[in-house]
């Protein structure tokens, strides 16, 4: 990869960014207003809301509309005037997908998809080249409709993709730093620690420290990091805990029944109340369930465990956009090594595409034409779903059989049906 | 996803009973996979575990708190106490005073203790009773406000014949009587005291009858009271169908409809403080009144005939277009309907109504008021009739006694109600106990519990201070708080919810998942034990050798 190449691809990325924000001035705000890509804890009108109340020393969560974390009041908020002056806050954005894209080329770089410590792929070098990942990311239309539409979620996924490219490359401290932003801006990365923690122990250049205690190390770190966030929110709302109710709170008891791309909300709006706070528990624990059997599972290539749980996340977490989807895709491309190993690869694109074609449709049936109702978008929601679950579970099994194959050479080509 | 040319081949059949530690280099189309190694089998053991710890250590928990079914303790056994007025015999005591100035005041004694015992022979009834009372002498007694404890005094004064009048302007009762008819010291009887006895009973028999009726209808439905003829069962029914329900603050709204373009304006204002104020006034201490008022023109009512005949008044009001709201702000409202048109009722005579006015029960009055169709404005003396006519039906409407003076009648409808509240309430408590008796699975928040306290708390109160003012103030409380209590939210979402449908609730996503998992832990421990003894079986063999 050279660095033409990469200035190259960046430039376009740049530049298509800029045209679809510029020479389409309603685009932005076309893409602001859709589900799928805002819900309503990422949403940038949302966002500008609280920033208003902010600016205007009001509390920023007394509008009830506004459900994201307090920091980002102040740092969109020394933007200067988005009215006056509309280039920064696209800039600003246009930057995180850079920095993410350089996370994903640094992750690539690094060659942890095909050779782990404890794990050497047989097609170790047969994946693509960081530059063709690279582009994967910066062009694929889910990460330009999150990043024009410009939703928050963007900055959680470039926290995460530095967590994961800091960790790759063995600055555990840094990782961990990294991993609490994310958490402290969406909450659910926290629960990437185990697998991330793996990640960068393996990475270090000595084994001398034990397991645990490294973890109970980068525990602490995370946990102080979070502790120094929270405490810097909390002198800024005011001095009051009151956020967290308004923005975790949200995330925990799902009181904002949005419609999203996820299957919460059609849930619980269909959910008896008795019954209501038992599921809620429930769906959190299904979340938090993946994380410990995969970990355990792909203990030696602690990065797949990472991308299949984004793909679970970005399909079962309460508030999910296609943002979210878009992170795990560029995970994804990290693992084209593995794409012969899969076997539903045409379903499950397909049934992407069909699903993001047909979704705004129903939704404007629903919303705009009146001629359906809300079981349209859900139905296509669950279609959304059943793709990406489709290909979370086809790479899965394609990193097990992988790892099998390794075992049992003598299987190499031969069609197996479970392992 | 085709199946390729080689043959199906088999794995994972999970006998781990395989000989063949190294694969035969020409295999057949089926042989056994290797055995797994230690590692991947300790592997799935964290696993499973790691997914049944989060089960057992959090899902269990949650579901434990989220799912427990919240029950207050609630008093059922004195709640129905109360509903089958065990815990209370409402009685209302009427003190009487009487003011016996010119008599000796041994004669009064005397006088006061033979008419009670008068009293109490006619009396049959126990839940209202009257209670004589000699007032401590007066030297100005016209003057002396009678005793607020006292629902009424008598004032005796000699006279030439044996006559009775109601003061109609206090709660006072004045007899006169001949000097030869006061009873002698040591006599049994007199004229006089048989007099005052009948007239006092008299006096309260309305009140008397409404609540013995209302009494024996909380007690049971279908039993009629005893003691009461079915004339005066009907009159009560009448009664008790068109008074409005019981509420603190009602809203009077008074309308002005017209079918043409005139009049525009009526001096309702100074109408209602000159002619409605006063009776609002004195009804203050047991309803307060929000006034509002409206003009509307064009509107057609719904009978268009020139002479009203009783079915058409019932269909007098367009419902559907007169803007006659039910309820504003959750006061119950009365509705006091002044139409000006030339159209008349067609049989005057009838019970309620008068040629121009006649009374919905629990909405409200229609006035018919002519007037020639030139003036554009209603004065003041115009509206005089109407807004005595409202007057009246207000009072019956608020569910007044018919007979006696006014300050009688409402001290008599102070009495009236708060025994009617008492029993409201408890009906409510019976009603909230035997529902948490017979849903043993609906939930009783602690809200309820404290409603049920206090309601029972001022039903003590009520019930012990029953004729007196305070019984009114302490039944409302009661009744509220047992109407809150009864119709809380989040009790009434969960009335009818079987065992079945939790079934229904849990399995279509809990089954699923739990299949899997309790698989997973079954294996697991089978392995556990056969490893186990195969352990066992090794050492023996070890032992042996």
């Amino acid at each position: 990869m050279t660095f033409r190449g990469k200035a190259g691809i960046y430039a376009i990325a740049v530049l298509l960014r800029l045209v679809l924000f510029f020479a389409f001035p309603g685009l932005p705000d076309l893409l602001t207003g859709r589900v799928e890509i805002s819900t309503p804890v990422t949403s940038f009108k949302r966002l500008e809301e609280g920033l208003f109340l902010y600016n205007h020393n009001v509390w920023p969560y007394d509008g009830g509309v506004y459900h994201q974390a307090p920091l980002l009041l102040p740092l969109f908020s020394l933007l200067p005037d988005s009215t006056s002056w509309p280039i920064f806050t696209p800039l600003l954005y246009i930057l995180i997908d850079l920095l993410s894209a350089d996370a994903l080329v640094k992750i690539a770089a690094s060659g942890e998809a095909g050779k782990s410590r404890l794990f050497t792929s047989p097609r170790q070098g047969k994946g693509s080249t960081g530059l063709v990942i690279a582009a994967a990311f910066l062009f694929n239309p889910l990460t330009i409709a999150s990043c024009v539409g410009r939703t928050t979620s963007v900055f959680t996924n470039c926290a995460i993709l530095c967590a994961i490219a800091k960790a790759v490359q063995g600055f555990s401290f840094h990782a961990m730093v990294a991993l609490s932003f994310a958490s402290y801006l969406s909450m659910y990365p926290v629960l990437l620690l185990p697998p991330l923690v793996l990640l960068a122990y393996d990475k270090r250049a000595s084994q001398k420290t034990s397991v645990l205690k490294f973890s109970a190390l980068n525990v602490l770190v995370v946990a102080g990091c979070l502790s120094v966030l929270l405490g810097m929110s909390y002198a800024l709302t005011g001095n009051s805990w009151e956020f967290l109710a308004r923005t975790y709170g949200i995330q925990l008891t799902l009181t904002d029944l949005t419609p999203t791309v996820g299957l919460w909300w059609y849930f619980f709006i269909e959910m008896f109340d008795s019954f209501r706070s038992f599921f809620l528990a429930l769906f959190w624990l299904h979340l938090a369930s993946y994380v410990g059997g995969l970990t355990i599972r792909l203990r030696t290539q602690p990065l797949a465990a990472l991308a299949v749980l984004l793909g679970i996340f970005s399909i079962f977490k309460p508030y999910p956009s296609i943002s979210d989807a878009s992170l795990f895709l560029g995970l994804f491309s990290l693992y084209t090594h593995l794409l012969p190993l899969m076997r539903y690869t045409y379903v499950a694109s397909a049934t992407l595409m069909y699903a993001s074609f047909l979704g705004p449709a129903f939704y404007h049936l629903w919303i705009y034409a009146g001629s359906g109702n809300a079981n349209f978008f859900y139905a296509i929601t669950l279609v959304w779903s059943l793709g990406q679950s489709l290909l979370v579970s086809d790479l899965t099994f394609a990193v097990l059989r992988d790892e099998w194959e390794v075992e049992r050479p003598e299987m190499v080509g031969k069609e197996a049906k479970q392992i | 996803m085709a199946p390729p040319p080689s043959g199906p081949t088999q794995k994972d059949t999970a006998s781990s009973a395989a000989a063949s530690e190294s694969p035969a280099p020409a295999a057949p189309a089926v042989k056994a996979p290797p055995p797994e190694t230690p590692t991947a089998i300790r592997r799935r053991s964290y696993i499973v575990l790691s997914f049944w710890l989060l089960v057992v250590f959090l899902g269990l928990p949650f579901w434990w708190k989220t799912t427990t079914i919240y029950r207050a303790d609630l008093p059922l056994d004195r709640m129905l106490e109360w509903a089958d007025g065990k815990a209370c015999r409402p009685a209302i005591p009427i003190q009487i005073a009487v003011h016996a100035d010119s008599l000796q005041e041994e004669e009064a004694n005397h006088l006061v203790r033979l008419a009670q015992h008068a009293i109490d022979d006619l009396n049959d009834f126990s839940g209202h009773h009257l209670r004589l009372q000699l007032a401590p002498r007066q030297d100005r007694p016209r003057e002396g406000e009678h005793n607020p404890k006292s629902a009424l005094s008598i004032h005796l004064k000699p006279g030439d014949a044996t006559t009775a009048a109601l003061d109609p302007y206090r709660a006072a009762l004045d007899i006169t009587y001949p000097l030869n008819s006061v009873p002698p010291l040591h006599s049994a009887s007199s004229m006089l005291t048989t007099y005052i006895a009948t007239e006092l009973r008299s006096t309260f028999a309305e009140e008397q009858s409404i609540v013995s009726y209302l009494l024996s209808a909380s007690s049971s439905p279908t039993s009629k009271p005893a003691g009461l003829s079915p004339a005066v069962i009907e009159a009560l029914e009448k009664r008790a169908t068109r008074a409005l329900r019981y509420a603190p603050t009602y809203h009077l709204t008074f309308s002005l409809f017209t079918d043409g373009p005139a009049p525009t304006t009526w001096d309702i204002d100074t109408a209602i403080n000159e002619y409605m104020k006063p009776l609002l006034d004195v009804l203050g201490p047991i309803h307060n009144f929000t006034i509002d008022t409206q003009v509307q023109l064009y509107a057609t009512p719904g009978v268009q005939s020139q002479t009203l005949t009783k079915d058409d008044l019932a269909s007098f009001i367009n419902a559907a277009e007169w803007p006659l709201s039910p309820s504003i702000g959750g006061a119950p409202t009365i509705n006091f309907l002044t139409f000006i048109g030339n159209q008349t009722i067609g049989f005057p005579d009838s019970e309620g109504q008068t040629s121009q006015s006649w009374m919905i029960p629990q909405w409200g009055t229609v006035y018919l008021l002519s007037q020639p169709d030139t003036n554009s404005h209603v004065p003041k003396d115009a509206l005089r009739q109407p807004m005595l006519t409202f007057g009246g039906h207000l009072l019956t409407l608020l569910g007044t006694p018919q007979s006696g003076s006014l300050p009688l009648r409402l001290s008599s409808l102070s009495r009236i109600r708060s025994a009617d509240l008492l029993l409201r309430a408890s009906d409510t408590l019976g009603s909230l106990a035997r529902l948490s008796r017979s849903l043993p699975s609906i939930a009783i928040p602690r809200n309820v519990a404290d409603g049920v306290a206090k309601s029972i708390r001022h039903l003590e109160e009520a019930c012990a201070s029953l004729g007196s003012s305070e019984a009114l103030y302490h039944a409302r409380i009661a009744e509220e708080e047992a109407e809150r209590a009864f119709f809380e939210k989040s009790m009434v979402g969960q009335l009818y919810f079987p065992d079945e449908h939790k079934i229904a609730v849990y399995l279509p996503l809990l089954g699923p998942v739990t299949v899997p998992l309790v698989m997973g832990a079954i294996k697991e421990i089978k392995r556990l034990l056969q490893a186990r003894k195969q352990r066992a079986q090794e050492a023996k063999e070890k032992k042996s050798q």
